[in-house]
């Protein structure tokens, strides 16, 4: 946030891991036990003396003139909701944050035999338990995920959501995960027409983000459209 | 049960996250003249006025050092039947939160003469964590003066 805060200095601070820990000599006996220094207690203990300086000049008026801020557009008590905001091919959409569960790496996806359903991908192993993928481009007739990125951005990774009910999880894969983001209810605005075929009923409103439009998805029919495609 | 952890001197002490509105960093006060001890001021958070303790001044009698692991817990505070009130206490050290079942926390064997905001203790590899009361942390006059200032303001 602060200008000043780069400018701190790391002064008094022992770094130990770039002398006896895995930047240095790995000649730390703590080592063995914790195999990488960021697993060990005392770097974390060193890193929250950072946390213990001084206070950097300004940081205390730029956070005061911050809290300060009134959102004038947003009266008291104006209902907030966050979605998780993720790319499949050219589209940015944005998924409930109260049926997101879980954000993975992608994985293998085994086929099942005998299905020939283009909105079921297969079985997918998050973490021991076998979640059923589904193919969110072909549930909501989108654009496929493409590997075709931009190029003048730095790194995209493609990510596996799992989403679902508490007991229920299905996964979907993504080509891009953003994070959370949240928005109040007069940011939405009504779903174009153009928005066409089965995305139209699925997608419950649009957001502006990062001065593109974000299609947030309905939890409860994207939910159903899923059940129905499974089953 | 989530707790959220801060110091006072060295010991380490947690409030009950569901009573936390929100954790800032260490804001500028304004002063109120007048206040009684331990009041650091009151901040503007998001255009509302909310009276500011620092907690180092109330229970060990030094202001908190300022420091970037010094921060202002909001904390929704019963300041009338169904009616909650933001509270922002000034603590040193607000760097972690724990989870603990509640039920870890037993009597400190000491609860004659202590504050009444001071609660029971749970215990971990590093010593005694002790609980703190958000919503015995104002005696009833401190608790009016800050309220009826508030609105005063308003």
């Amino acid at each position: 946030m602060s200008a000043g805060a780069h400018q701190m200095t790391t002064e008094g601070i022992v770094e130990c891991w770039r002398e006896i820990g895995v930047s240095g000599d790995r000649s730390c006996p703590e080592l063995e036990k914790h195999l990488h220094c960021r697993n060990c207690p005392t770097h974390a203990q060193i890193a929250r003396k950072l946390l213990d300086r001084p206070l950097p000049p300004g940081y205390r008026d730029e956070w005061t003139q911050h809290f300060a801020g009134r959102n004038e557009k947003a009266p008291e008590g104006e209902e907030i909701d966050s979605v998780l905001i993720f790319r499949i091919g050219e589209e940015w959409l944005g998924l409930p944050a109260a049926i997101c569960r879980e954000i993975a790496e992608p994985r293998p996806v085994h086929s099942l035999p005998h299905r020939r359903s283009e909105a079921v991908r297969g079985i997918v192993n998050v973490r021991g338990e076998l979640l059923i993928c589904v193919s969110l481009p072909a549930l909501l007739g989108i654009g496929a995920v493409s590997s075709s990125r931009s190029t003048e951005r730095i790194a995209v990774f493609p990510r596996l959501v799992v989403t679902g009910e508490e007991t229920r999880h299905v996964a979907f894969e993504v080509d891009e995960v953003h994070g959370l983001h949240s928005y109040r209810a007069h940011e939405r605005s009504p779903v174009p027409a153009t928005v066409g075929r089965s995305a139209a009923s699925v997608v419950e409103t649009m957001i502006a983000w990062n001065s593109r439009a974000v299609g947030c998805l309905d939890a409860g029919r994207l939910l159903d459209l899923i059940d129905r495609s499974i089953a | 049960m989530l707790f959220l952890m801060f110091q006072l001197g060295r010991d380490r002490y947690v409030l009950d996250t569901g009573q936390v509105e929100a954790v800032l960093p260490l804001l500028a006060t304004k002063q109120l003249p007048g206040a009684p001890r331990g009041v650091a001021g009151a901040i503007s958070y998001r255009g509302r006025p909310v009276p500011v303790v620092d907690l180092a001044l109330l229970a060990l009698g030094r202001r908190a050092e300022p420091r970037l692991s010094t921060r202002i817990i909001l904390l929704r505070y019963p300041s009338g039947p169904g009616k909650d009130d933001l509270l922002g206490l000034l603590v040193e050290q607000a760097v972690e939160t724990i989870e603990r079942d509640a039920a870890d926390f037993t009597t400190s064997g000491v609860e004659a003469g202590m504050p009444p905001y001071l609660g029971p203790v749970a215990s971990d590899e590093r010593g005694l964590i002790q609980w703190v009361r958000g919503e015995a942390l104002l005696t009833p006059e401190i608790r009016d003066i800050l309220f009826r200032q508030q609105t005063a303001e308003l």
